[in-house]
């Protein structure tokens, strides 16, 4: 099952990989209508008419301990942005939860990310 | 394909970065390999460290200063470097030296790579002594980024516990980069619990 389903303005498709390979940076660079996404529960998520999108995992990885090594796939974070106004859904790829906020461009977090994955 | 990172120290000379020298450099098999923080375990055991070995090299806890713990070293499993040698010392731990904790990233990241402590695997407790004991600003273990620069003569460092934590360089990564960190511990003077606690140190970051 693929993780994404980005849907373009010119009714083309792009469909995305999975949580270790997303394939973010292979979207074409062309007007996005709307976005489909799974989550771990099986619920979709489905952004629609927003100017730009993000999205990235979060890996945690222990240098010690019991799970030393292992790649931990904490979060997914599908951001949306609209005016100023960025909606973050923070994904926990442990337990399903969604959290969702809604920042500002100011907001550290948003201008820290990497320019190169806004599509 | 997604960004990989490896985890490397240095075993030889802390003024010698990886780009350069990687022959100075063990890459720290995670599944096996792990780090000691000890006053005296011997450098270039021929046997892994029994718990009685680590017990008798153990720090004491000092009733007059703060004490930082002498050495950091890398067990090492699969004791193929440099002869059949079970423990590497880490060259610089605690020292001003910028070369001694290397994460080495193969492409870019959303988010600027971090080091982290925490009680266990779990990530979301913070309540051993060495860790603060549920006050991050407390935790024996001090972290500086060393990626750019050196890290100072006595140098301070952040204490790292939970969500206090070191980011690794100073923005994300567009690019494949090495990033470094110098790491030490710190205990308290005359410290009221003595113990033999383990903790994890976590690197966490993105990919796209």
């Amino acid at each position: 099952m693929n993780l994404y389903v980005i849907f373009f303005k010119d009714n083309t498709n792009f469909y995305g990989g999975d949580y270790k390979n997303p394939k973010w940076l292979e979207i074409p660079d062309k007007p996005i209508k709307s976005i489909s996404y799974l989550t771990p529960l099986g619920r979709w998520i489905q952004l629609r008419d927003y100017d730009k999108y993000y999205h990235f995992i979060e890996v945690a990885m222990d240098l010690n301990g019991k799970k030393k090594g292992q790649k931990i796939l904490e979060y997914s974070y599908l951001i949306a942005k609209k005016d100023n106004i960025y909606k973050v859904h923070k994904v926990s790829l442990q337990t399903g939860k969604i959290e969702i906020q809604h920042l500002k461009e100011e907001d550290k977090f948003i201008k820290q990310l990497n320019p190169i994955g806004w599509r | 394909m997604a960004t990989v990172m490896n985890f490397r120290v240095n075993y030889v000379d802390a003024d010698h970065d990886y780009n350069n020298y990687n022959s100075d450099y063990i890459t720290v098999d995670l599944n096996n390999d792990y780090l000691i923080w000890s006053d005296s375990l011997a450098d270039l055991l021929t046997h892994e460290p029994t718990a009685e070995d680590l017990n008798a090299a153990a720090t004491v806890i000092d009733d007059v200063l703060p004490i930082t713990v002498a050495k950091c070293l890398l067990m090492d499993y699969s004791h193929d470097v440099g002869g059949s040698y079970y423990t590497h010392l880490v060259k610089g731990m605690g020292e001003n030296k910028r070369y001694v904790f290397g994460f080495c990233f193969d492409g870019a990241t959303a988010t600027i790579p971090r080091l982290e402590a925490w009680d266990d695997d779990t990530h979301t407790t913070t309540a051993k002594h060495v860790l603060g004991n549920g006050t991050p600003a407390n935790s024996f273990v001090k972290a500086v980024k060393t990626t750019s620069s050196l890290p100072g003569a006595g140098w301070a460092g952040i204490a790292i516990a939970g969500s206090t934590y070191l980011e690794l360089d100073d923005a994300v990564l567009t690019i494949a980069k090495d990033l470094y960190a110098n790491v030490k511990i710190i205990i308290p003077a005359d410290y009221a619990t003595p113990a033999a606690e383990t903790f994890v140190l976590t690197a966490r970051y993105t990919y796209l």
